[in-house]
């Protein structure tokens, strides 16, 4: 009985507290400018939000960074429609997508314009299972295309014999396997099919999660994997980071250049190095690299982004946003390969720190 | 020997021979039927708990290894730097389910013991049926509503919300308890108290809800259990933290946040910090539910 009256009484306390603090919390809605002072109050610290593909390497900066200046940047992978959302409804102090803000929604962001700003780059990785076959195969985008569109049935099709000469290829079924989520990784994928295939463009088109016409669907990475691994003859897509990690096999693709690469880390900054010598003056960095020119550049690549609004409202969160990102570009940039993650070519460095020199601190929007 | 024959005071007639070997035959067949429906019987029990214990037995295959004092007492790690626990996440589902008792428990017993008090009142059927209805909602739409009314208007992530929409899930579980086993005290049991002049908020309260006691505990405490593991609510409210933090303000660290988080990365090592995680939760629920067993019996001898 004195167990559970203390308990009891704990519980009312509780509530009691839980009451009053939610009472305040609703007092503060009355202006923009109490409910930061609040959320300032509130939590020590910034927090951001969005999404999952770059969390490893985002957890490691912030790890690193609150060693070094005790400055706790609380990052969490929701997603990167999530991130978007929140960052939107000012949630969160900042944002984290794999794909680009849409016009449509950067008008609906309620603080303002928003910022993209590049931080690592990703690649997705063709991975198949055909047990015959030992040597990388080498594959190119249109064929790709057609064979996610359900043109391409077999393995031993002309169209990939022809592309591997050497390599004998068995009577097998192509099984084809693809998320089922919505996922920064179908993104960039279908990105790049719309790129390289014009009928790939005209049907499914791209997005986090289009319409696949044939295939089996997977959620997440792992899920995938699994699949691709349990089905002799299937043929998905998975990250960079996931595949290394899981040494799984890899095709090697064809480039604009007209060169089989493999993916690797070296690759892939070649391709934002190629994609950022034609960068425009005026960019959002709202850029697509896929199919990047370049002798050396993986085809299936991209930016991931961290989002912030043009004009922080906190004067005091919005410099520790702004140091962090400094930080990043310049101390952060090296571990990323240690993650497998492509590390921003030096040349968009040096251009990133002028546009972060550009945002607004502690003004009214 | 059959008990027929034992009977039987003379040498047993043949008609009476019969009838004892009729009798035995069908003893023997019930018997038989009978060990036949116990054995099915136990092989249902055992597959009931098969489920738990391959869970269990998988969980500790994969988890134990990585359970270790860091586990408990440090921070999470960047992939590829080794060690690190979930030392914020423990804490933060410890503090997360204070409060969704906090909020849940008072209001679940309180609604309870009406409905019990007051059966056929319109409000009463209708908070029955209502009840119902919560109890059945997706968790994930808890954690929507909760977003929109405590974290959208204050623009940050607390770990009050999460606690608040994982007690509003209480709320339904531990009302249709209360209800249930507050019908279970014997009406003899208020007459004696109405009889001895004891008013009716008092005979509710003191022999009642007293009587009661032992049932209402374990549903809390199975209601508590219940809501350990959740994670759908918790994304949108209390969104997980990697540093420690106890504010109840501020986003908070959750083990099946945490959990989730570290099995869809890549890393061989973040998925044995999930698995030990998961453990740890599997744990901590099945204290919470042990605590349920050791408290009823205790203090109300029955148990069951």
């Amino acid at each position: 009985m004195k167990l559970l009256s203390i308990c009891l009484g704990a519980a009312v306390a509780i509530a009691a507290c839980a009451k009053g603090s939610d009472n305040s919390a609703n007092d503060s809605t009355s202006g923009a400018a109490a409910a930061a002072a609040s959320s300032a109050g509130g939590s020590a610290g910034l927090t951001g939000a969005g999404a999952t593909f770059p969390y490893p390497i985002y957890s490691k900066w912030f790890d690193s960074y609150a060693t070094k200046t005790g400055v706790k940047i609380n990052y969490q992978p929701i997603g990167s429609g999530g991130g978007i959302r929140q960052l939107s409804e000012q949630t969160v102090d900042f944002g984290a997508s794999d794909a680009p803000m849409t016009d449509d929604e950067m008008a609906k962001a309620k603080g303002g314009p928003i910022q993209h700003i590049p931080t690592v780059l990703g690649a997705v990785c063709i991975t198949y299972n055909v047990p015959e076959v030992t040597k990388a195969l080498n594959l190119t985008g249109d064929l790709i295309a057609d064979i996610f569109l359900g043109k391409v049935t077999k393995w031993n099709d002309s169209r990939i014999a022809a592309l591997n000469k050497g390599i004998t290829l068995p009577n097998r079924d192509l099984v084809v396997v693809h998320r089922s989520d919505g996922s920064g990784t179908s993104y960039i994928f279908t990105d790049y099919l719309s790129a390289v295939s014009a009928t790939w463009k005209a049907s499914p088109g791209k997005g986090k999660d289009v319409s696949w016409p044939t295939g089996l669907g997977a959620k997440g990475n792992d899920g995938v994997t699994g699949q691709v691994k349990q089905t002799p003859g299937a043929i998905g897509y998975v990250e960079l980071a996931y595949a290394r990690q899981n040494k799984l096999p890899t095709a090697s693709i064809r480039n604009a250049a007209g060169q089989f690469v493999a993916p690797s880390i070296a690759a892939v900054t070649a391709a934002a190095a190629a994609a950022a010598q034609k960068l425009p003056p005026n960019t959002d960095y709202r850029l697509s690299i896929v199919n990047a020119a370049g002798a050396q550049a993986y085809p299936i690549t991209s930016f991931t982004w961290i989002l912030v609004y043009k004009t922080q409202p906190n004067a005091e969160k919005g410099k520790q946003l702004l140091d962090f990102l400094k930080w990043a570009l310049r101390d952060g940039e090296p571990m990323a390969p240690s993650l497998d993650y492509a590390p921003l070519p030096a040349a968009l460095v040096t251009r990133l720190d002028s546009t972060l020199a550009t945002i607004k601190v502690g003004a009214t929007p | 020997m059959t008990a027929t024959s034992v009977r039987g005071s003379g040498p047993p007639s043949g008609r009476q021979r019969a009838v004892a070997e009729r009798t035995e035959r069908t003893i023997r067949r019930r018997r038989v039927r009978s060990s036949i429906m116990v054995g099915l019987m136990y092989v249902a029990a055992a597959l009931a708990i098969l489920p738990l214990l391959l869970i269990v037995i998988h969980l500790i295959r994969l988890g134990a290894t990585s359970v270790n004092w860091a586990f408990f007492t440090q921070m999470q790690r960047p992939p590829g730097e080794g060690g690190g626990g979930m030392a914020n996440a423990i804490v933060g589902t410890l503090i997360i389910i204070a409060i969704a008792s906090g909020v849940g428990l008072p209001v679940g017993i309180g609604a309870g013991l009406y409905l019990a008090e007051k059966r056929v009142t319109m409000l009463a059927t209708t908070v029955r049926f209502l009840a119902d209805v919560l109890n059945g909602l997706p968790s994930i739409v808890m954690g929507i509503f909760a977003w929109e009314l405590l974290v959208k208007p204050v623009r940050h992530f607390s770990a009050l919300a999460g606690g608040i929409a994982l007690g509003a899930m209480m709320v339904p579980m531990v009302t249709r308890t209360t209800e249930e086993m507050v019908r279970l005290v014997p009406i003899s049991l208020r007459e004696a108290a109405l009889a001895l002049g004891y008013s009716r908020w008092r005979t509710a309260l003191s022999i009642v809800l007293r009587t009661a006691l032992g049932g209402i505990v374990t549903g809390a405490l199975v209601a508590m259990a219940r809501i350990a593991g959740e994670t759908a609510p918790l994304l949108f409210t209390a969104l997980g933290n990697q540093f420690w933090s106890t504010a109840l303000r501020g986003p908070i660290a959750a083990l099946p946040l945490q959990i989730f988080n570290y099995a869809i990365s890549p890393y061989d090592e973040w998925h044995a910090q999930a698995w030990a995680g998961a453990l740890v939760l599997v744990g901590i629920v099945f204290v919470i539910s042990l605590a349920a067993r050791v408290a009823t019996r205790r203090r109300f001898g029955a148990g069951d």
